[in-house]
């Protein structure tokens, strides 16, 4: 995946650069909006990161003129202020996910891949299927091994994030978000108690591969049994 | 020395005698010339009435009946006093014949005349200075006549009168000054106090109270007002200090166990595993770390009461079924009963961001602290003018003393020492309900548990 990073701080972003290469993507820096549009509007990007307080021009103005020059790279901005409020700001200038600082690698890395290769929203799935598992978005059932799995509706929604994002790490904040739409951290383990249901639903009674995983300080994610 | 006049006091005072002063003797000075004028008149009148007389005789009888008539007046007692002169001057007939004192006749207007003698012993010594008051007239060209009366006891009247007044006017003047110098002097001395105290309490000694006294005057409430304020001053001081004091100690804990770790893991030639493990056991350090930080800012946001932070209209009924929705299965794994008694639509006007989080806290502390077969009750009324929102649980509770204490940031309880958290997870709540213009209440549950009421008003 070919990445822009626009950073100002090289300190930050050298780590980052690091860890995006070290997973097997190729990144460009740009230390200011200035540097960083020009990037952006001469090269073709998989993704953009962009910092919200940026020298020269600030990430918001930046993600501005890239939409209107009709480039719909997936872009990810990263702030210091992690309102909720701040949160649709950046997302109503035309970004498409929003990271708060501190923020986990992993995090960040779970993000831009999920970014990539993100689904168009105008296009509504009515069915879903990851290996032997299917989901009927209509009817509302979901099939393992043609055997129908019987979901409560919370667990219906969880399942159809991580189907609609299978292969690919998907963060505890990002279930929260996503699937509770809340924005803040109850910093215990009730995501894990969720998903441990949910396998005990998918996977537990049936024999063969498991699909639901469980990324040790980076998330969960829902594998393909093929 | 004490600068009087940079006293507002003293100043104050200062201008209020000199009015008064002024007053005082305006009003004197109208006495004194009224009854002066008066005296003037009295005696005028007396000296005409005579005059009328005399100008009678000298029509009847000429210049010589008028001698005589002078004459014949000048040998019986009376009040007044006749000098007839010739044109030269030469003394002619009257009860004044001493004409060389008359050197220092004034005359004013309408023929009045003033003048004084002075009465001599046998040695020159003056005796008694006698003063006069009289008209003059011309008779026929050739005479000249006064007709005068003794005025010297209006004079001494008159003198005594104005001296009287300038005394006591002065008298008043210097009694005030006084006065005005006393109690400006009082009122310097109390606010010299409060500035000698407010410096002491600048040099850093917040503990020093201004002087205060009994009587309730608008320098005593001021001071009371000051020391009110140093009391919230000094509050806010120790809490802050105890915040910065439990922040090094809460961050200095985690950071040394993160040093440790990592001194030893390399001390001990490790491999690849074990490198791996230390390095996990750091993430997780630095992430508790990363939690505290995230919920000190979250805490001094919301305390701040940040613009960003906008209120929207909320269904408290939703919004407790899906945070329920949340901790169920945890709850449920640990054996705890977790109920919704919220059933009916409530709304509410509030940051349904900062409400979630905050009863998610509320239910998060109830299960932790909780014992098993724990049984968690969530709920929600309306009183008309507030939204009570409540979370209780049936777990050891908290002691009296123990509840104020629990709202501060990172106070953790003996009994909580070992389970884990920031100890920032009710402070948080206290501040988010705060920003509802909210109360919280911790009261014991019957038989055993605790019970945490959030009043928020409705709008």
């Amino acid at each position: 995946m070919h990445i822009l990073l626009i950073e100002d701080d090289i300190n930050a972003a050298s780590y980052v650069i690091k860890g995006l290469k070290e997973s097997g993507h190729v990144v460009d820096h740009a230390s200011d909006g200035e540097e960083g549009i020009q990037l952006a509007l001469t090269l073709k990007f998989d993704v953009i990161v962009v910092d919200r307080m940026l020298p020269k021009l600030d990430g918001l103005s930046l993600i501005n003129k890239i939409r209107t020059e009709n480039i719909d790279t997936p872009i990810l901005i990263l702030s210091a202020l992690g309102e909720v409020d701040e949160k649709v700001l950046g997302l109503k200038a035309g970004a498409d996910d929003y990271l708060a600082k501190p923020f986990s690698f992993s995090e960040l890395l779970a993000r831009i891949e999920v970014l990539n290769r993100r689904t168009n929203p105008e296009v509504k799935e009515t069915f879903l299927k990851v290996g032997s598992l299917s989901m009927n978005l209509l009817t509302r059932q979901v099939h393992r091994q043609g055997i129908e799995v019987d979901l409560q509706p919370r667990e219906f929604r969880l399942l159809e994030f991580l189907m609609k994002r299978s292969n690919q790490v998907v963060t505890r904040t990002m279930l929260l978000e996503g699937v509770w739409e809340y924005h803040f951290d109850p910093q215990t383990n009730v995501i894990d108690v969720h998903i441990s249901r949910l396998r005990s639903k998918i996977d537990k009674p049936f024999d063969c591969k498991q699909m639901l995983f469980t990324e040790r300080g980076a998330g969960y994610a829902l594998r393909s049994d093929d | 020395m004490i600068n009087l006049f940079r006293l507002t006091s003293f100043r104050i005072i200062f201008i209020y005698i000199i009015l008064l002063a002024l007053s005082i003797g305006l009003v004197a000075f109208y006495l004194y010339w009224s009854t002066s004028k008066d005296f003037q008149t009295k005696v005028d009148n007396e000296i005409i009435q005579e005059s009328v007389r005399l100008s009678q005789v000298h029509k009847r009888y000429k210049e010589v009946g008028l001698i005589r008539q002078i004459q014949y007046l000048s040998q019986t007692p009376s009040p007044n006093l006749y000098i007839l002169r010739d044109s030269n001057n030469k003394f002619i007939a009257g009860n004044f014949s001493d004409t060389d004192s008359l050197w220092n006749l004034t005359r004013l207007e309408e023929g009045v005349v003033l003048f004084s003698f002075e009465k001599k012993d046998n040695n020159g010594e003056t005796i008694r200075k006698y003063y006069f008051r009289g008209k003059e007239f011309i008779v026929r060209n050739k005479y000249n006549l006064i007709v005068a009366r003794d005025v010297s006891y209006e004079n001494y009247l008159k003198e005594r009168f104005f001296n009287t007044i300038l005394s006591t006017s002065l008298l008043i003047i210097l009694l005030g000054l006084l006065g005005g110098y006393v109690l400006s002097r009082n009122f310097l001395n109390r606010i010299s106090a409060i500035n000698k105290t407010s410096l002491e309490i600048m040099d850093g000694d917040l503990s020093m109270r201004l002087p205060t006294s009994s009587n309730n005057d608008e320098l005593n409430q001021l001071s009371l007002n000051l020391n009110n304020m140093l009391d919230r001053l000094n509050k806010l001081m120790i809490g802050m200090k105890d915040v910065s004091d439990n922040i090094a100690h809460d961050l200095r804990t985690p950071l040394n166990k993160i040093r440790t770790n990592l001194e030893v893991t390399l001390m001990s030639n490790p491999d690849s595993e074990s490198y791996r493990q230390t390095i996990n056991d750091v993430i997780d350090d630095v992430d508790s770390l990363i939690n505290t930080f995230n919920s000190l800012l979250a805490i001094s946001r919301v305390d701040s009461g940040s613009i960003s932070l906008k209120k929207e209209k909320i269904n408290i009924k939703n919004l407790i079924e899906d945070i329920v929705d949340l901790w169920e299965p945890l709850a449920e794994e640990k054996g705890v009963i977790l109920n919704n008694e919220c059933d009916i639509d409530i709304y509410l006007e509030g940051n349904k961001n900062l409400l979630s989080q905050a009863i998610s806290n509320l239910i998060d502390n109830a299960i932790k602290y909780g014992e098993s077969k724990n049984i968690v009750n969530v709920g929600s009324r309306d009183n008309k003018d507030s939204i009570l929102i409540w979370v209780s649980d049936t777990g050891p509770g908290i002691h009296d003393k123990d509840k104020e204490k629990v709202l501060d940031r990172f106070t953790r309880l003996d009994t909580s020492r070992n389970t884990s958290g920031t100890g920032l997870g009710l402070s948080l709540v206290s501040s988010m309900i705060k920003f509802h213009q909210g109360t919280i209440e911790l009261l014991d549950a019957k038989p055993k548990g605790l019970i945490v009421k959030l009043q928020i008003p409705s709008c």
